[in-house]
């Protein structure tokens, strides 16, 4: 009996360590480029909890489009696509989508994606930017001029475009998109009023947008302007007017209109999407023929909604994501192990690094209110480690790019003069250097804790970012570390990311850390004001800047004149003197340089990415964002 | 006492639980006390693998010794692989329109000067992905110095005129013994995402968790031992009470109010040895029932009846006539409240509900810096295959040696 029992458990042994290797063994196997119809027999009916449809393709999707009516246990096979005709994503939809209204507070939506690369799959904006050389080009509009006094702009749309439902996209449809904006007070008429007058439809295809006056009948910002036409997205009149009738007209009820119903002009509709995954498919009636020359090349748009970021990157390096926005620890080793993987610059730092992660000090909390308290944390900090331990290399250093109120790009740089900077930056590292500043101030430790004190307080701090976001995680420990060096206590908190932007946004912290503007039409003008400017003192839900309430102002005043230069060299010295401010009196300081979008491509099924020198001058935005979308037109099948 | 330590050490089940935990203990206390230093000082600037390392500048400063190897053979072996040949091959038919016969593949020589001489990144490479084009490129750039058997001048620069001066020539059969090197540092589980030590790291974590998991199972044994003794010996509307504190205990899971403790705590009071006294205030309950009945069987026993009659007081009767037949009971059951204390820390910190990261290392605070930076798909064993292995050997040795007590103390299963 006994040995019958024995053997039985290691029968037992054997079948789990034998399962377990058979799970492990990579499925290299090529993938299939003819759709299937039953999932192949290599995968073990329990590991079926990454929807992944790969293996399940079904050729006889139904094309409609209709996803709710299916019943429950068809969700995985509907809205699978075929493999060779969808572009895979992941990075940019965590859960499932919640609304398909471009004025919703809070979209949770691959496709609307508003900043300054603003993401055109299906929602369009009139002109799209590129980061490479910072202009704006064309989309639903042709071209746009200011008048010499750069009061009034006038934007000429592209006859051509239509909407999804065949009808034209005319002028009215830009003006009724800021009446609407306007009656409703979304955050897109409250970001732009103080700059934006009125947008008139002066004929079919032309629209005049008039800025705000100041009383000397200047405009208050003319940089704004350029921002809004291409941070925008274009509703259809008829469209809206509908919404507005079935909500009678009201606020609240027309910003949390799911729109499930949405008429839009970009190449793409929606198709599929629950809990696990978002499907688009090409409108092949799109308007963009006549711009673009032709469709864009995958039938499909999708994006599996992974767990996390290890899910989602191990399904990247699996080859089921073709163009992974996730932050990748380690790209370079899967590169070098890979005749799949490539990035958009062949070597670190990969990627184009266009913002600042940063750590913003609340100046209200005793201690903090001293500048020699901010400096000093700032100096023992060892951006070397955040550069290879939290980033994996993947941003140029400090001592590489020394820092300013600039991003690493060739562009921003030359708007500073460096060697004017020089007395006032810090390479890191420098506990003694730190240590004798605070010393110098008078700030040392007095009850012998090893912790020093301001005024008999303690200099204990929480620093904070979302938890799960792993560089920030990381970053922040690397800080934490090197408070312990210099006798300041900082402790790391990471909440989940709600908690957070709860506490972040309503000033309700002590080091925090969230990026600067990036890259942008009105940048680096943007991200100077989300630095240091004053306006945001006070303000709850705070998504803008100076999270801190930082004031100086000599800053406010340089801010106020940036837009209205026009000289590049007095630019440069406005931008260097708020960067010595900056440098100076650090209200917050950058950790390092990261990209906006990671845009890292595993080319098993789809090639022809934008790669650094390829000379198409497409951004690395993942083929949706800005001028990245050209990406989507150049996309070969891999032989 | 002594016969019956010296039937412990007999059961094979307890020696080895027992050695097993003595390496572990000993490599707790011993290693940093031979290595000294922070165990989280961040040495390395990222995750390492393990491996001497050497300065490379004091290379070129140590004795030199020359010998006599084949070097081109050495390299040949060991940077190019039958992959890399098939795919010259292929780039060669492919972008060259070479016959595949006129490529020399027989002779690794011979196969790389061919492919040196005519690989060019500039020719068109119609359909190949812009992954393979780097592949090629790197392989092309590891291909044009492998046969490279030239001197390597070292040169410094002079700081006024700022032109190179030969300070030093290095030749290809040029060695140096690794002993010579004055700057070098043995990492014998490589670094972690940090850059720490991951053994220095481990050991210190290793007792940090011993300590709490100590702390943790005397303060669950201590409040569960007396409640149960309280509750068994005296019996009526105490046991009624304690037993319904007990069950409540039961019924919520204990785990969900670790959690829920520790995160009402804030991180900076979260110490290592607060997260102890946490995780033994709420894992006492089992303790708690099985010493109550225990208690039960025995207060009807002669000798404790005897013990009333003569008067003698309730401390004393529990002390000295109850705990006696109890104690090896109670000692096991320490074990295992030690065991899973350490699992409970080691579970709560990969939540990053344990102590800070910056002041001390855990096990489970390796386990979730590992995780975060993604070890496993890195392939980087190192920083977490040690550490589970740690927390599985003590767990397995306290188990083991609780068996092993079992095995001498329960008289159902003395042989």
């Amino acid at each position: 009996m006994m040995k019958a029992k024995k053997v039985l458990a290691m029968l037992l042994v054997l079948v789990l360590v034998v399962s377990c290797l058979a799970a492990c063994s990579k499925k290299e196997k090529p993938k299939e480029d003819t759709p299937v119809t039953t999932p192949s027999d290599d995968k073990e009916p329990e590991d079926d909890k990454t929807p992944d449809d790969t293996n399940g393709e079904d050729a006889n999707a139904p094309d409609d489009g209709d996803s709710e009516e299916k019943e429950p246990e068809e969700t995985n096979t509907a809205g699978s696509t075929p493999r060779n005709e969808t572009l895979y994503f992941n990075g940019q939809q965590w859960n499932a989508i919640n609304a398909w209204n471009p004025m919703h507070a809070n979209n949770n939506n691959w496709s609307i994606s508003n900043g300054a690369s603003a993401r055109v799959i299906i929602y369009e904006t009139m002109f799209i930017y590129n980061l490479l050389d910072g202009q704006l080009y064309p989309l639903l509009g042709t071209d746009y001029a200011w008048n010499d006094a750069r009061t009034e702009m006038t934007v000429h749309l592209n006859p051509a475009a239509h909407w999804s439902d065949g009808t034209p996209l005319t002028a009215d449809d830009v003006a009724y998109t800021w009446e609407t904006h306007k009656k409703y007070e979304s955050s897109t008429y409250n970001n732009n009023a103080p700059y934006i007058d009125a947008v008139e439809a002066t004929d079919a295809n032309t629209v005049v947008i008039k800025s705000v006056l100041q009383d000397d009948g200047t405009a208050v910002n003319p940089l704004m302007v350029d921002s809004f036409i291409a941070q925008t997205y274009i509703m259809q009149k008829a469209y809206v007017e509908k919404v507005e009738a079935r909500n009678n007209n009201d606020a609240t009820a027309m910003k949390e209109d799911t729109m499930e119903d949405f008429v839009a002009s970009g190449p793409y509709m929606k198709y599929y999407n629950d809990d696990q995954k978002v499907v688009f498919i090409r409108d092949d009636n799109y308007w963009g023929t006549a711009l673009w020359g032709n469709l864009p090349v995958p039938k499909y748009l999708a994006h599996n909604i992974f767990a996390d970021n290890p899910a989602g990157n191990q399904a990247f390096s699996n080859g089921e994501v073709d163009v992974s926005q996730q932050f990748n620890l380690n790209i370079a080793d899967m590169m070098a192990n890979s005749d799949t993987i490539s990035t958009y610059i062949d070597e670190a730092p990969y990627n184009i690094c266009v913002t600042m992660p940063t750590a913003w000090f609340n100046v209200e909390k005793p201690g903090l209110d001293r500048k020699e308290v901010r400096k000093a944390i700032a100096m023992a900090v060892d951006y070397d480690q955040i550069v290879s331990a939290a980033m994996g290399g993947q941003c140029p250093s400090f001592t590489q790019v020394p820092r300013s109120v600039m991003n690493p790009t060739e562009g921003e740089q030359a708007m500073v003069d460096q060697e004017a900077l020089k007395s006032y930056q810090w390479a890191g590292r420098d506990i003694e250097g730190a240590k004798k500043l605070l010393d110098d101030a008078g700030i040392v430790d007095t009850d012998g804790d090893g912790i020093r004190e301001v005024d008999g307080v303690k200099l204990s701090y929480q620093a904070s970012c979302p938890q799960g976001w792993d560089d920030w995680n990381a970053s922040l420990e690397i800080v934490a570390a090197a408070g312990k060096e210099i006798g300041i206590e900082i402790e790391t908190y990471f909440p989940e990311a709600s908690t957070y932007y709860d506490m972040f946004t309503n000033h309700d912290f002590e080091i925090a850390m969230w990026g600067t503007v990036g890259a942008g039409i009105t940048s680096p003008w943007a991200r100077v004001r989300g630095m240091m400017s004053s306006e945001f003192i006070g303000m709850m839900s705070n998504w803008n800047g100076n999270y801190g309430w930082y004031k100086n102002d000599r800053a406010d005043e340089l801010i106020q004149l940036i837009p209205f230069e026009t000289d590049q060299a007095k630019l440069k010295e406005y931008y260097t003197e708020l960067s010595q401010i900056y440098l100076d009196e650090v209200p917050s300081f950058s950790l390092m340089y990261r990209p906006e979008l990671f845009h890292n491509t595993n080319e098993t099924v789809w090639t022809g990415f934008p790669t650094q020198g390829d000379g198409r001058n497409i951004p690395p935005t993942d083929c949706t964002d800005g001028y990245g979308i050209a990406a989507l037109y150049y996309l070969e099948l891999v032989e | 006492m002594k016969n019956q330590l010296k039937q412990v050490f007999h059961s094979p089940r307890f020696v080895i639980g027992f050695v097993i935990f003595v390496f572990m203990l000993g490599m707790a206390v011993l290693y940093p006390l031979l290595v000294p230093g922070d165990p989280l000082e961040m040495v390395a600037s990222s995750s390492y693998p393990p491996g001497t390392y050497i300065s490379l500048a004091d290379t070129l400063e140590s004795k030199q010794y020359g010998l006599d190897l084949d070097i081109t053979a050495t390299r040949l072996n060991k940077l190019i692989s039958q992959e890399d040949k098939d795919a010259m091959v292929l780039w060669l038919t492919k972008y060259r329109g070479i016959a595949e016969e006129d490529i020399p593949v027989e002779d690794s020589v011979e196969m790389v000067h061919f492919w040196n001489e005519h690989y060019d990144p500039e020719v068109e490479q119609k359909g190949l992905t812009n992954a393979k084009r780097q592949y090629y490129r790197r392989l092309a750039s590891r291909m044009a110095t492998i046969l490279e058997t030239k001197d390597i001048i070292i040169a410094t620069k002079n700081p006024e005129t700022g032109a190179l001066e030969e300070s030093n020539t290095i030749s290809f059969n040029t060695y140096t013994n690794v002993k010579d090197i004055a700057s070098r540092r043995n990492f014998v589980l490589g670094t972690d995402n940090f850059g720490r030590d991951v053994l220095k790291e481990l050991t210190h974590a290793v007792g940090t968790s011993l300590k709490m998991g100590l702390l943790a199972g005397v303060i669950a044994t201590l409040i569960g031992l007396t409640l149960g003794l309280l509750s068994g010996y005296l019996g009526g509307l105490v046991d009624d009470i304690i037993m319904f504190v007990t069950n409540l205990f039961t019924v919520i899971p204990s785990f969900v109010l670790i959690i829920l403790i520790s995160f009402s705590v804030s991180q900076s009071a979260r110490g290592v040895m607060l997260v102890g006294v946490i995780i033994g205030l709420t894992s006492w309950t089992w303790t708690t029932r099985s010493v109550r009945s225990q208690v039960i069987s025995l207060r009807n026993r002669d000798h404790v009846n005897l013990s009333k009659l003569s008067g003698h007081s309730l401390p004393r009767i529990i002390v000295q006539d109850i705990l006696p037949y109890i104690a090896s009971y109670v000692v096991m059951a320490l074990i295992l409240q030690i065991s899973s204390a350490i699992l409970a820390e080691a579970q709560l910190s990969m939540l990053g509900l344990g102590p800070s990261t910056t002041k001390v290392a855990t096990l489970g605070l390796m386990m979730n810096w590992a995780m975060t930076a993604q070890a496993p798909l890195a392939g980087r064993w190192w920083a977490f295959l040690p550490i589970i292995l740690s927390i599985a050997l003590i767990t397995f040795s306290l188990n083991l040696m609780n068996t092993g007590l079992d095995q001498v103390f329960n008289p159902q299963l003395r042989d």
